[in-house]
């Protein structure tokens, strides 16, 4: 465990000085993200002011580590376009990237274990086809496009569905509309992430229905159905756990790309704004909260694949075999 | 191959029959042995033809733009602007007045370019990486696996998105060279795992004897072994440079409007979504959908044919 933290530690810190010096040496104005275009105006004297009170005149090295200091005090800088704590524009924003991200995550996970089970159920015959084929097909399309052409068909044309925004603008009307707001980009995230799921889950399950105990169950006379829920799907359940552990940093990232198409009031939209202006304090805290999370879900499928069959754990083959020892006492 | 050993094993049982005949009352030969009928594979049976028909075509029609195009693809025709599809402009007009239909197969070269370019950038590094991590200590592999997993796991477009957006104004080799850096990691893995069962090899042991280094055992020994294993996924970081590409020009941090992809075709899309001019979106992206699904086709055709054994179920 203390190694865990310690390798979370130093991840984050290499993540923030990578972040921090690639930030500064990319060519970019972060003047302009302060003052607007005022910036270009500026001259030579003005300018120097300006650098010397947002701190950005000292080497690099010398920022970053204030930038450090300040850190471990909570306190992350003002974002340079908002003009207010860092920390503060992205409370208002988190509550809606997690709304879509969440659902979605919700619904993927669910989803693609039905179609999985569904395409394994009927392997090769019509429903595993015609499934195979939508999938691909909804696999190639790209999701910016796959969300312009939902809203030609659904706000353009068919005038069903509001095509951007989280909700109305003035009548912030209740639960309903924001629902209405959440469907074109929710079936943009779920269809782009889906099909990956679910074809794992079922090359998993075809892999599983071949191994000898489903032959010894038939003959023990249990039905498919048992066979299928009670044992092939519960052996997957490890690396599809794992699995979608990680892909949780990967949904989240589809959500940022649907969000800035669906102008969608996000993490994602004001992540593509920081790192277009240069917003630095901003974009230092969006990535380093998503290193965490990316990092936090790595650990936790390695937690949850240890838990579930202790032969994963990375320790070395003494170490793991007193720890099966252990294990097995308690039992 | 087959049908040679058949027709041996049926000529050798003719003979030992025959010598026999004299010795022993024979009823005749059991039918079964050459009952079977060895079926004559058909050439194109089982590759992806339509798939390898429309890319080819895509390809070709892009390469020799200039006999297809109707219309000059960089000319603003002020006085055509979002025209629907007519006799005179195929696929209409968009915003800016640029013929569609020229543009299509013009900024395919680019698209295509650049899937290729950045493929070729994340498989060279995919395998120097892999090879290496897989021939490398056990700690130092161990440490290098760590860092591709903890890579794998930030989504490749946002990682790709971010670095343009850092990087600012972007050209065709800038773009593919940052779509070519955030790619090679799930190739790498499958390469050192490969390394890691062929580096203990009789083979690998003795060229190394012999002096040779690492580049070429890599290109004379492991390389031919893992190649078949990772062609697929190489085709498929074709299809997702691809649509990085498309998806960085939409987003306004790729190529800018003035340089024709599909991409940056698609990046106009938004002006059109008020004005309803569907074949602004539709057309390049029925293009860029196409060409990605023809390339997952033939690189499902790739894949190992794993032998599969009959389902217990």
């Amino acid at each position: 465990m203390g190694r865990r933290i310690l390798y979370f530690i130093l991840s984050i810190f290499f993540l923030s000085a990578v972040t921090f010096y690639m930030a500064r040496l990319a060519p970019g104005d972060p003047l302009v993200s302060y003052y607007g275009d005022r910036a270009k105006k500026m001259g030579p004297k003005e300018r120097k002011w300006a650098e010397e009170k947002l701190g950005l005149d000292d080497p690099i090295t010398v920022q970053y580590i204030r930038w450090l200091e300040r850190a471990f005090q909570g306190d992350f800088g003002i974002s340079y376009k908002y003009k207010t704590d860092a920390v503060e524009v992205i409370k208002g924003r988190a509550g809606n990237t997690l709304i879509l991200g969440g659902i979605g995550f919700v619904l993927i996970f669910v989803l693609s274990l039905l179609l999985g089970v569904l395409c394994a159920w009927y392997e090769d015959r019509l429903p595993d086809r015609v499934i195979c084929k939508i999938g691909t097909v909804t696999s190639c399309i790209p999701e910016f496009w796959l969300s312009l052409v939902l809203i030609l068909i659904f706000s353009v044309n068919l005038r069903l569905l509001p095509s951007s925004g989280a909700y109305t603008v003035g009548g912030e009307g209740g639960i309903g509309d924001r629902i209405r707001h959440l469907i074109l980009p929710m079936v943009v995230v779920v269809a782009g992430h889906l099909w990956y799921y679910a074809y794992m889950v079922r090359n998993r399950l075809l892999e599983e229905v071949r191994a000898d105990y489903v032959l010894l169950a038939r003959a023990k006379g249990l039905h498919k159905r048992s066979i299928m829920f009670r044992h092939c799907l519960w052996n997957i359940m490890p690396s599809y756990l794992s699995i979608m552990a990680v892909s949780v940093s990967h949904i989240l990232g589809g959500t940022y790309i649907v969000e800035t198409v669906f102008s969608y009031p996000g993490l994602g939209t004001l992540a593509y704004e920081s790192a277009r202006y240069q917003d630095y304090n901003l974009l230092m805290v969006l990535c380093l909260m998503s290193g965490i999370l990316v990092i936090l879900c790595n650990m936790a499928a390695q937690v949850i694949n240890e838990m579930i069959d202790p032969r994963m754990g990375t320790a070395p083959a003494t170490l793991k075999s007193r720890k099966g020892g252990r294990l097995a006492n308690k039992r | 191959m087959n049908e040679k050993t058949n027709t041996l094993a049926v000529l050798t049982e003719r003979e030992v029959a025959e010598e026999m005949a004299g010795e022993f009352e024979i009823a005749g030969i059991r039918d079964t042995a050459c009952a079977k009928p060895v079926q004559k594979k058909k050439r194109y049976e089982g590759k992806p033809i339509v798939s390898m028909l429309l890319l080819g075509l895509i390809i070709a029609g892009c390469l020799n733009c200039s006999l297809i195009m109707t219309k000059d693809p960089l000319y603003l025709d002020l006085q055509n602007y979002n025209v629907p599809p007519n006799r005179e402009f195929l696929f209409g007009t968009d915003t800016m007045g640029r013929d569609i239909f020229s543009m299509i197969w013009y900024g395919g070269r680019i698209s295509l370019f650049i899937g290729i370019v950045s493929t070729v950038i994340s498989t060279v590094i995919a395998v120097i990486f892999g090879a290496f991590s897989g021939s490398a200590p056990v700690w130092a592999d161990r440490f290098l696996m760590r860092l591709t997993e903890l890579l794998l796991s930030v989504p490749g477009l946002l990682a790709v998105i971010f670095m343009q957006a850092v990087l600012g104004e972007a050209n065709v080799f800038s773009i593919s060279l940052v779509i070519g850096l955030t790619g090679w990691m799930s190739i790498a893995k499958v390469v050192r795992t490969e390394v890691r069962k062929l580096r203990s090899s009789e083979y690998v042991i003795a060229a190394r004897c012999m002096g040779g280094n690492f580049f070429y055992i890599l290109r004379r020994h492991l390389a031919p072994n893992f190649v078949s294993s990772i062609m697929f996924m190489v085709a498929m970081n074709v299809r997702s440079a691809i649509v990085a590409e498309s998806t960085l020009s939409f987003m306004g941090i790729g190529l800018p409007v003035e340089l024709i992809s599909w991409g940056s075709m698609l990046s106009l899309a938004e002006n059109a979504l008020p004005t309803n001019s569907w074949w602004m979106i539709l057309i390049p992206g029925a293009f860029l959908i196409v060409t990605l699904l023809c390339i997952t086709d033939l690189g499902n055709y790739l894949r190992k044919n794993v032998n599969r054994r009959e389902s217990n179920l």
